[in-house]
C-alpha cells in the first residue's frame, strides 16, 4: 500500500495536489485507456458476428443489477471510510473498510457465479469470439476488484499496528478510494455497454 | 578542431553528392519491378503523386536547407570573436505564422491529388471495353458475366499463389495471364497468415487478410479511349486503330514480375509471382488451353490410361507414363495437385499443376527458365524440376510440400514405412512428366 | 511512511570543510529491514540505488550495450544481403534477426537510452532532488533489465537447439524456433500458434514486462515534472527537454495500453485457446494490427520526441541564443503527441481500409508535417544571428536537423496514400524509418552524450574523435540508406532473406552493405570516445559549454542531493539569466532547513521484485515449449514479485539527512 513514496519534503512549492494521488490519477487516466481496448474489441465483434452474440438467454439481468448495486454501495462505504480517516476516525475508518471488503466479496462472488454458469452453459474463452471478449474484460474487472480487496485488507490490518499517522494515511486512504471508484465506474459503463445494450 | 569542422562541413556534401552522382550513373531505373516505369493507369497514378511529393519536398529540402546551410555558415563564431552577445531575441511571431501558411499551402498542394487518387484508385471503374462481353472470344459466359469485367480470385498461400478465374471456370498457380488494356478485378483472400500483392509496374499493395476479403482493380495498358485522349488524337480512324495495337505490342505485352511484399514466415523471400499480360485472342486460347487440360500421355484418354493401370502399371511404360505413374503413385503428388483432364488429380493443397510445363517459373516464381525469347529454355526447365523435386526444403525452406503432416514427399516411405525419398531415376522421369504438361 | 521514524541528529555537524556531504543519521525502515544505504560493496550501491543519476547512468550503458546487439545483427543482415542468393545465414535465423533487431533497437536501445536522459537530467533541470518515487524509479530499470533477458533468452535456447541439445515439446513441438521471428510489429496471425514456436511467447512476455517498466517509468515523470518544479520553475520556464520527457510520458501513460491489451489477448489466445486473432474462431487479425498501431505510432514519438527536445537544448547553448519560439516549439511538441493518436491507420493503407478511412488518415498525416516543420524553422531561427560554435554536440545536432529532414521528407511522400500503395512494405519504408532512427534519434542522442556526459562524470571530452565519429556515422548512414529509397522504388520488398540477381538490385545492395560497415566503425568510434574520455578525462568544470540551463549550475558530476540548497528559479534559461541578465534574475537559493537535506533510503525491494518478472516471464513462455515444472517457476516469480513489493509497503521510504557544503555560489 506504500508502493508510492515521497522523496523528500523539501521543495513542494509547485505542489497542487499530493504526488501519489496524482500517480494514482495518472495511473486511472492509463487504466482508462486498458479498459477502453478490452470494451472496445468487445463491441468491435458483436457488430461483426451479432449473430454468435446471444447472450440475452444467459445473461441474469437480475444478478447482475444486484452486483452492481452492491459495488455502487461499496463506492459509498469507501466515500464514508476516506472522510472518517480525514476527520482521523480510526474506528469508523475501520468499519467503513469492512464493509467495502464485504461488498467488494460479494460482488466477485457474484461474478465467479456467473462464470460457473456460463461454462455450465457451454460459453468457454474458446467457444466464440464472444466468449473470448467476455470473460477477458469482465475477468480482468474482476482482477482489478480482488486486487483493491485485498489492498483494503491490507490497510485494515495495518491499521491495528498503530503506525497510520494522520495526515500521510489520509492520503493513503484516499488513494485507493480513488482507484475503488475508478473500479466501480468502469464496471458501470461495462454494465451499460455489455449487458443493458442486450435488453434493449 | 573548430577549422577542422568547419572544413569538414564543406566537403561533406561534395562527398554525398559524389556519392549519389556514381549511384545514377551505374544504376538504371527500367527494371523488373521498377515503380518508374508504370505500365497502367494505376502505377501511372502512384507515380505521378509520388514524383509530386518529390517535387514539393523537394522545393522545401532546397529553400529550408539553403537558408539552413547559409544560417550556418553565416552566423559561425570567427577565430578570436569578441563581439559582444548576439540578441537574445526569443521568436517572431509573423515569420511563425507566415511558415506555418505557406507549409500548410505545400501540404494542400499535395493533399487535393491524393484525395483524387485514393477515389480514382479504390473503386474498380465500369469501363463497357473492358467487360467479358466486349472482348472475350470463348463462350459459356452468362449474361451477367458478360457485363463484368475480368475477375480474378487471388488466393495467398504459404508461399504461393493461386489464381482463380471464376467467371471461366479455371485455376492456375503462381503466373497469372491478364488482356492487355482491360480492367481486371481482383478478390484477394489469404488462407494462412498475411500475404500482399504486389505488382510493381502495374499496381501498388492490397493485402491478403486471413478472414477478409479485399479487392482491387488493374489494368495493364490504356484502354482505346483513355490512350487516345493521352495522345491528344480526336479522329477515329484505321490507322489510329493500328497506333494503338502497336503502343500494345511495344510496351504493354510483357512478361510482368510480382512478389509478396508482407512477411509471411521462412521463404516469405520466395513468394513472387508473374502475370503474363497478352492479347485478347492469345488470353481466349491460354483459356481454352486450361481449360481443355491434358491427356494422358501417347495420346492416351484417361480412361483407357487408368484402365492399364489399374490392371497392371507394368505395361505402361516409356519416361512420360513412368512420370505419370510416379505422379499418381509413389510420389503421391495427385493428393495435392490438380491437373486438369486427369481424373483422379484432383488435390487442392498445392498449386494447380494445369500446363505447368508452358510456365516460366516454377516454385512461385523463384526457379525461372525464361529464354531471352520469351520462351520456356526447357533444358533449364527440366534442370528446375528436378531441383525443386529434389532439395525443396533447401529452394523453400519451412514448405509444405517437403512435411506434409505425413505426407510430404520428404516423408515418403516404403511398403515396410523405411524412409524412402525418390530416387533421382524417379525425380528426372517426373521432371520429364511434369515439362510435357504444356 | 511518515518520517517520524528518522531520527534527526542533535546536532547536525555544520562545519564540514569538505564539499562531500556528510552522513549524519543512520537509516532506519519501519520494519527492521536492512537499508542498504552507504554500502562500501559498491555493486550494492548500484544495485539497489534510488539516486536518479545512477540509475540513469545504468539506463544509458545497458542501452549502448543493446545498441550494439542490435547493431551486430544488423550487419549480419546487411552482410546476407550483399550478394543474391546469398547463404551466410538460414532464412529461419534471417527472419529472427531482423524481428530482434526492431525490437532490440526500439525497446531495448532507443527507449531507454532516452530514459537514460530523463532520469539524469529532468530531476536537474527542474531543481529537484530526485524523482518523485525514487523506488519505483529504481524498479523501472529493473523491470527494464528484466524484460530485456526474457526477450533474449531465446537465443541461447536456439544455440541449444542447434547442438541439438533441446527440442521443444509442448503445444509448439515441431516449430523450433525460439528467437522471435514475426517482425517487431508481430502481425496476426503469424503470432498464432500454428505458425511461430516458443520465441512468441518470449516476444509477448518480454514485451509485457518492458510495458510495466515503461509505465511505472512514465508515470513518475509525470508526477516529478508536475510536482517537483522547483520554486518559480513555471511550466513556460521549463527546458524543452523536460516539456518533451513530459508529453513522452503521457503519451506512453495513454498508449501503453493498448499493446498491452493486445499482447494479452495473444498470450490467451496461444496459452488458453481464445478467438482474438484465430481466424478458424472468427477472429480478426486486422484487429491486432489496429491494437498495435494505436500504441505503435504514438511509439514513434516516444522515440523521436526526445531527440528534439536535445537538438532544442544543444542549438541555443552553442549558438548562444535563446530557442527561437520557445512556446511554440513546446506547443508543436505536444500536437505531435497529440496528433500521434489519430494516424495510426497510415501504417495501414494497404489493408483495404476502404476510401473514406484511407483520406481522412492521408490527411491527418499531412497535417502532422506542420508542427514537425515548425520545429526545424524554429531550430533554425535559433541559429539565425547567433554565434555558431561547431563543438561536438552542435556537429550532431546540425547533422540531426539535415538527416530528420530528409526523413520527414520521406514520411510526407508516404502520407499520399497512392503513392504509399508502392512504397509500403518495401526497402523505401527502410529508409524512411533508418532516416528518422539513425539520423535523427541516434544523432540526436549521440549529440546529448557529448553535451551532457561531461556533467554526468564530470570528465571532459578529449581529442576530437568526435569529428571522425559524426564523419563516419553519417556518411556510413547516407551509404547505406539513401539506396534504399532506389531498391525500394524498384520493387524490393523488405524482410526477405534473399534475393534472385536480374531485378536490378544487386549494386545497391552492395552499397548498402558497405554503408552499414563505415556506420558500424563510426558506432565503434563512439564506443572508444567515451571510454577515453572516461579513462583520461579532465575535470570538466560545473559548466564546460558556456550553457543556458539550471542543471550546469551544480557541480559536475552532480552531488547526490543535486543542489545543496534548493534554487528559486527567475526566468527561462535560468542559469544563462544569472550570468548573463540583469540582477533582478539570478538565481537565488532557499534557505537551509536546519536537519539539512533530506535523502531516500536506498532498497532492495525494487530490485527483487523486478527480478521476479524473469521467473515469472520465462517460466510462461517456456511451459508452451514443454519444458517440466515450468509452471511453477513462473510461480516462483509471482511469488518473488508478490513479497517484494509487500516488503517495498512495508518497509517505508525510510531516508537519511544529509548536511552539504555549498555548492554554489
Amino acid at each position: 500500500m506504500h508502493t508510492a513514496e515521497a522523496s523528500h519534503e523539501d521543495s513542494h512549492d509547485n505542489l497542487v495536489i499530493d504526488n501519489k494521488k496524482l500517480l494514482m490519477w495518472v495511473f486511472l487516466g492509463s487504466d482508462c485507456m486498458f479498459f477502453g481496448t478490452l470494451i472496445s474489441t468487445h463491441l468491435i465483434y458483436r457488430k461483426l458476428y451479432p449473430e454468435s452474440f446471444e447472450p440475452t438467454a444467459l445473461f441474469s439481468l437480475e444478478l447482475t443489477s444486484f452486483s452492481t448495486f452492491i459495488l455502487l454501495m461499496s463506492s459509498f462505504l469507501m466515500a464514508l471510510a476516506v472522510s472518517a480517516m480525514h476527520k482521523g476516525e480510526l474506528r469508523s475508518f475501520r468499519n467503513n473498510i469492512i464493509g467495502v471488503v464485504f461488498f467488494g466479496l460479494i460482488f466477485l462472488g457474484c461474478q465467479v457465479y456467473e462464470f460457473a454458469h456460463f461454462v455450465h452453459e457451454d460459453l468457454t474463452l474458446s467457444t466464440n469470439t464472444f466468449g473470448s471478449t467476455f470473460y477477458m474484460m469482465t475477468g480482468t474487472h474482476g482482477v482489478h476488484v480482488a486486487i483493491g480487496v485485498f489492498w483494503l485488507v491490507c490497510m485494515y490490518f495495518y491499521s491495528h499496528t498503530g503506525k497510520m499517522d494522520a495526515h500521510e494515511s489520509a492520503v493513503d486512504v484516499e488513494v485507493a478510494g480513488l482507484y475503488w471508484h475508478f473500479v466501480d465506474i468502469v464496471w458501470i459503463v461495462i454494465f451499460t455497454v455489455v449487458y443493458l445494450i442486450e435488453f434493449i | 578542431m573548430k577549422s577542422i569542422s568547419v572544413r569538414l562541413l564543406r566537403i561533406f556534401p561534395t562527398i554525398i553528392i559524389g556519392v549519389l552522382t556514381a549511384f545514377f550513373s551505374g544504376c538504371s531505373l527500367d527494371t523488373r519491378m521498377s515503380t518508374f516505369v508504370p505500365k497502367g493507369p494505376i502505377a501511372e497514378t502512384q507515380l505521378d503523386l509520388f514524383m509530386l511529393t518529390v517535387w514539393v519536398t523537394g522545393f522545401i529540402f532546397i529553400a529550408v536547407g539553403g537558408v539552413y546551410t547559409y544560417a550556418i555558415i553565416k552566423f559561425r563564431e570567427k577565430p578570436n570573436d569578441n563581439r559582444p552577445l548576439p540578441t537574445q531575441g526569443h521568436g517572431n511571431p509573423l515569420i511563425e505564422i507566415g511558415l506555418i501558411g505557406a507549409s500548410i499551402f505545400l501540404l494542400v498542394v499535395i493533399a487535393v491529388p491524393t484525395l483524387q487518387g485514393i477515389w480514382f484508385t479504390h473503386d474498380t471503374p465500369d469501363d463497357p471495353e473492358s467487360r467479358m462481353g466486349s472482348w472475350y472470344k470463348g463462350d459459356g459466359l452468362s449474361d451477367e458475366e458478360a457485363d463484368n469485367p475480368l475477375i480474378i480470385k487471388v488466393k495467398g498461400y504459404r508461399w504461393w499463389w493461386a489464381f482463380e478465374y471464376p467467371q471461366l471456370g479455371i485455376t492456375t498457380a503462381n503466373e497469372m495471364v491478364i488482356p492487355a488494356g482491360k480492367v481486371v478485378h481482383l478478390e484477394l483472400r489469404s488462407v494462412d497468415v498475411i500475404h500482399s500483392f504486389w505488382l510493381p509496374k502495374i499496381a501498388g499493395k492490397v493485402d491478403l487478410i486471413p478472414g477478409r476479403t479485399n479487392s482491387m482493380w488493374i489494368q495493364a495498358g490504356d484502354n482505346y479511349l483513355n490512350w487516345k485522349e493521352k495522345h491528344g488524337h480526336k479522329a477515329d480512324d484505321e490507322s489510329l486503330r493500328s497506333e494503338y495495337s502497336s503502343y500494345l505490342e511495344e510496351e504493354i505485352y510483357d512478361y510482368y514480375y510480382g512478389q509478396c511484399a508482407e512477411y509471411c514466415g521462412d521463404s516469405h523471400a520466395r513468394m513472387l509471382f508473374r502475370a503474363n499480360v497478352v492479347n485478347d485472342d492469345d488470353f481466349t486460347t491460354w483459356v481454352a488451353d486450361e481449360k481443355n487440360g491434358h491427356k494422358a500421355p501417347s495420346n492416351m484418354n484417361w480412361d483407357e490410361w487408368y484402365a492399364a493401370y489399374d490392371e497392371n502399371p507394368n505395361q505402361l511404360s516409356g519416361d512420360l507414363h513412368e512420370g505419370l505413374k510416379i505422379f499418381m503413385g509413389r510420389g503421391q503428388c495427385a493428393s495435392c495437385h490438380q491437373v486438369a483432364g486427369n481424373p483422379r488429380a484432383l488435390g487442392v493443397a498445392g498449386p494447380n499443376l494445369t500446363n505447368v510445363g508452358s510456365r516460366m517459373s516454377i516454385a512461385a516464381g523463384w526457379l525461372n527458365h525464361r529464354s531471352d525469347t520469351n520462351n520456356v529454355d526447357l533444358e533449364k526447365q527440366y534442370v528446375n524440376f528436378f531441383k525443386w523435386i529434389k532439395e525443396t526444403d533447401v529452394v523453400k525452406p519451412g514448405n509444405l510440400m517437403w512435411r506434409a503432416n505425413g505426407g510430404g514427399i520428404g516423408e515418403l516411405t516404403d511398403e515396410n514405412g523405411e524412409l524412402a525419398l525418390l530416387t533421382d531415376d524417379e525425380i528426372h522421369k517426373l521432371s520429364l512428366y511434369l515439362q510435357s504438361l504444356k | 511512511m511518515s518520517y517520524t521514524e528518522i531520527q534527526t541528529p542533535k546536532n547536525p555537524s555544520t562545519k564540514d570543510t569538505t564539499s562531500v556531504p556528510q552522513v549524519l543519521t543512520p537509516q532506519s525502515s519501519q520494519i527492521g529491514l536492512m537499508r542498504p544505504d552507504h554500502s562500501k560493496n559498491v555493486v550494492i550501491d548500484w544495485l539497489t540505488t534510488v539516486d536518479h543519476k545512477k540509475i540513469g547512468l545504468m539506463y544509458g550503458a545497458i542501452a549502448l550495450f543493446f545498441l550494439l546487439v542490435g547493431g551486430v545483427e544488423a550487419l549480419i543482415i546487411r552482410t546476407q544481403l550483399a550478394i543474391p542468393e546469398n547463404d551466410l545465414i538460414s532464412a529461419q535465423r534471417y527472419n529472427q534477426l531482423f524481428t530482434m533487431h526492431g525490437t532490440t533497437m526500439i525497446f531495448l536501445a532507443i527507449m531507454p537510452l532516452n530514459a537514460a536522459f530523463f532520469n539524469f537530467l529532468v530531476p536537474l533541470q527542474i531543481g529537484a532532488r530526485d524523482v518523485a518515487f525514487p523506488r519505483v524509479n529504481s524498479f523501472s530499470l529493473w523491470a527494464f533489465v528484466a524484460g530485456a533477458l526474457v526477450i533474449n533468452f531465446g537465443w541461447i535456447l536456439q544455440a541449444l537447439q542447434v547442438m541439438g541439445l533441446f527440442q521443444a515439446s509442448g503445444p509448439t513441438a515441431g516449430m523450433n524456433d525460439f528467437v522471435p521471428a514475426m517482425g517487431w510489429f508481430g502481425y496476426a496471425p503469424i503470432t498464432g500458434i500454428n505458425f511461430t514456436g516458443a520465441g512468441t511467447d518470449f516476444w509477448i512476455m518480454g514485451l509485457q514486462i518492458l510495458g510495466i517498466a515503461s509505465l511505472s517509468a512514465a508515470m513518475n515523470f509525470v508526477v516529478t515534472i508536475i510536482n517537483m518544479r522547483a520554486p518559480g520553475m513555471k511550466m513556460m520556464r521549463m527546458p524543452v527537454f523536460t516539456w518533451m520527457t513530459l508529453v513522452v510520458s503521457l503519451l506512453i501513460v495513454f498508449a501503453f495500453p493498448a499493446i498491452t491489451v493486445a499482447l494479452g489477448q495473444l498470450m490467451f489466445d496461444r496459452c488458453f485457446g481464445t478467438n482474438f486473432f484465430v481466424v478458424a474462431g472468427g477472429g480478426q487479425p486486422i484487429l491486432w494490427q489496429h491494437l498495435f498501431w494505436i500504441f505503435g505510432h504514438p511509439e514513434v514519438y516516444i522515440l523521436v520526441l526526445p531527440a528534439m527536445g536535445i537538438v532544442s537544448e544543444v542549438l541555443p547553448v552553442f549558438s548562444k541564443k535563446p530557442l527561437f519560439g520557445y512556446a511554440i516549439v513546446v506547443f508543436s511538441g505536444a500536437v505531435i503527441g497529440f496528433l500521434g493518436f489519430a494516424v495510426w491507420s497510415h501504417h495501414m493503407f494497404t489493408t483495404g481500409l476502404g476510401k473514406v478511412a484511407t483520406a481522412a488518415f492521408s490527411l491527418l498525416t499531412m497535417a502532422i508535417a506542420v508542427p514537425t516543420g515548425v520545429k526545424i524553422f524554429n531550430w533554425i531561427g535559433t541559429l539565425w544571428g547567433g554565434r555558431v560554435r561547431f563543438s561536438a554536440p552542435m556537429i550532431f545536432s546540425i547533422g540531426f536537423v539535415w538527416m530528420f529532414m530528409m526523413g520527414g521528407f520521406s514520411g510526407i511522400m508516404h502520407s499520399s496514400a497512392p503513392a504509399d500503395a508502392q512504397q509500403q512494405d518495401s526497402y523505401f519504408v527502410i529508409a524512411h524509418f533508418h532516416y528518422v532512427a539513425i539520423g535523427g534519434i541516434f544523432l540526436a542522442v549521440v549529440a546529448g552524450i557529448y553535451f551532457w556526459l561531461p556533467k554526468m562524470i564530470g570528465k571532459m571530452w578529449k581529442g576530437n574523435l568526435s569529428t571522425w565519429v559524426a564523419i563516419f556515422s553519417t556518411a556510413g548512414l547516407n551509404i547505406t540508406f539513401f539506396p534504399m529509397h532506389f531498391l525500394g522504388l524498384l520493387g524490393m520488398p523488405r524482410r526477405t532473406h534473399t534475393y534472385l540477381a536480374g531485378f536490378g538490385w544487386e549494386s545497391y545492395n552492395l552499397i548498402c552493405t558497405i554503408g552499414a560497415y563505415i556506420l558500424a566503425f563510426g558506432i565503434l568510434l563512439l564506443v572508444v570516445d567515451i571510454v577515453r574520455c572516461f579513462r583520461y578525462g579532465e575535470p570538466a568544470g560545473d559548466d564546460p559549454w558556456d550553457a543556458r540551463t539550471l542543471e550546469w549550475a551544480t557541480t559536475s558530476p552532480p552531488k547526490v542531493y543535486n543542489f545543496a540548497k534548493t534554487p528559486i528559479i527567475p526566468a527561462r534559461d535560468a542559469l544563462w539569466e544569472d550570468k548573463y541578465g540583469p540582477k533582478n534574475r539570478k538565481i537565488t537559493y532557499e534557505d537551509d532547513h536546519a536537519h539539512g537535506i533530506h535523502m531516500p533510503s536506498q532498497s532492495w525491494m525494487p530490485l527483487i521484485a523486478s527480478l521476479g518478472f524473469i521467473p515469472l516471464g520465462l517460466g510462461m513462455s517456456l511451459m508452451q515449449a514443454g519444458v517440466p515444472f515450468m509452471g511453477y517457476f513462473a510461480i516462483f516469480g509471482l511469488v518473488m514479485l508478490s513479497i517484494g513489493v509487500a516488503l517495498w509497503a512495508l518497509e517505508g521510504p525510510g531516508g537519511y539527512h544529509l548536511n552539504a557544503k555549498e555548492n554554489v555560489a
